[in-house]
C-alpha cells in the first residue's frame, strides 16, 4: 500500500471517521513497514492498542453459593421462630389452669359435703364395674382345664 | 441459568471487563476488584440477563457504570486510586527496548485523558469494537462518540510527536 493512500487513512483515523476495516488496514501496514519519523507516533498507539488487547484479568471466574443458600438460611429461621411461637401461644391457653376453672364452692363445709359426694360416686361406680369381673373367673376356670399347674 | 451457564457466558467477556476497568481506574488491584463485584452483580440479576440477548455488551456497560461509581466516589472523598502498577508489562512480541519504553509512555498519556475519551479509546482503538456496540456501552450519541475518539486519538498522537521532538533536541 501507498504511503499516500496511508496518509489519508491516518487523517480519517485522526477525525474518528475511519471505519474498523481501515482501522485494521492500518494496524497491519504499521505492524509490518518501517515508517518515517513523522509518522512513528502513530506506529506507538497502534502497537500500544495491540499490547494492551492481550491484557488478561486474574479475576478466576468462581461463584460465591451463599447468594443461593443465605436465601434459605433465613427463610429456615424465620419459619423455625414462627414454629417456636406459634407453639408456645397454643401451649399457654391449654396448660395453665384459669381460675374460674376451678371450684366455685366458698363454703368450707358445703366443699366438704360435695367432695365426698364425688368420691362416693366414684367408689359405687368402681364397686359395680368390679361385679363385671366375676365373669374373668370363670376364664380362669376354663383356662385350668387345659394347664394342669403342680 | 445455572452457574456453570452463566461461567461459560462471562468468561469470554471478563478479560475485556477487565481491560476497560483498568483504563478507566488505572490501578491494576481496584480494575481486578470492579470486575469480580461486576461479575458477582450479574450473577445476582441473572434472570434479567436472561431478556438480554447480548451479554457483553450489557457486562460491558455494567462494568463502565461501576467504575465510573468508583471513580466519582473516590473524588468525593479527594482520594485517588493509588496505583502501583508502574512497572512495563513486558511483551515479547515486540523486540527493542525503545518500544517498550514508548508503550508505557502512551499508557501514561492514554490515562491523563479524560474519561469520556478513554472510554471511547479502549473501546474502539483496544477492542475494536463498531460503534453500534460503543454507543449502546456509553450510552453516547454517534458525534459525540467520534468527537471524543477524534480528540483522544488527537491528543496521544501530538503528545508523542512532541516527546519525541524534545528527545531530538535534546541531543
Amino acid at each position: 500500500m501507498e504511503l499516500k493512500e496511508i496518509k489519508i487513512l491516518l487523517e480519517k483515523y485522526e477525525t474518528g471517521e475511519s471505519s474498523l476495516a481501515e482501522e485494521k488496514m492500518l494496524r497491519k501496514y504499521f505492524r509490518n513497514h518501517q515508517v518515517p519519523e513523522e509518522l512513528k507516533a502513530y506506529q506507538g498507539i497502534f502497537a500500544f492498542s495491540e499490547v494492551e488487547k492481550e491484557k488478561k484479568s486474574t479475576v478466576n471466574g468462581t461463584l460465591p453459593e451463599p447468594v443461593k443458600s443465605y436465601k434459605h438460611l433465613w427463610t429456615g429461621i424465620a419459619a423455625s421462630i414462627i414454629l417456636l411461637v406459634g407453639i408456645f401461644l397454643f401451649q399457654d391457653d391449654s396448660s395453665e389452669m384459669q381460675d374460674s376453672e376451678l371450684g366455685t364452692i366458698q363454703n368450707e363445709e358445703e366443699a366438704l359435703q360435695k367432695s365426698m359426694e364425688a368420691l362416693k360416686m366414684v367408689s359405687k361406680l368402681m364397686n359395680e364395674s368390679k361385679q363385671d369381673l366375676i365373669y374373668l373367673k370363670e376364664f380362669n376356670k376354663t383356662k385350668d382345664k387345659f394347664l394342669k399347674t403342680e | 441459568m445455572k452457574q456453570q451457564v452463566f461461567l461459560e457466558k462471562i468468561n469470554p467477556v471478563k478479560d475485556k471487563m477487565y481491560r476497560l476497568a483498568v483504563r478507566l481506574l488505572v490501578s491494576k488491584e481496584a480494575a481486578e476488584d470492579a470486575t469480580q463485584e461486576v461479575i458477582l452483580k450479574l450473577w445476582q440479576r441473572k434472570k434479567k440477563i436472561k431478556d438480554y440477548t447480548n451479554i457483553e455488551s450489557f457486562a460491558m456497560t455494567a462494568t463502565k457504570n461501576y467504575c465510573f461509581d468508583e471513580l466519582k466516589s473516590k473524588k468525593n472523598n479527594n482520594l485517588r486510586i493509588v496505583h502501583q502498577n508502574y512497572e512495563n508489562k513486558t511483551v515479547s512480541v515486540h523486540r527493542d527496548l525503545e518500544l517498550k519504553d514508548e508503550l508505557s509512555w502512551i499508557e501514561k498519556i492514554v490515562n491523563d485523558l479524560p474519561e469520556q475519551q478513554r472510554l471511547v479509546f479502549q473501546l474502539r482503538d483496544v477492542e475494536q469494537m463498531d460503534f453500534e456496540e460503543i454507543g449502546e456501552i456509553t450510552k453516547m450519541k454517534n458525534t459525540a462518540m467520534r468527537v471524543a475518539l477524534s480528540r483522544a486519538r488527537k491528543k496521544i498522537r501530538e503528545s508523542l510527536t512532541k516527546k519525541h521532538d524534545y528527545g531530538i533536541k535534546g541531543n
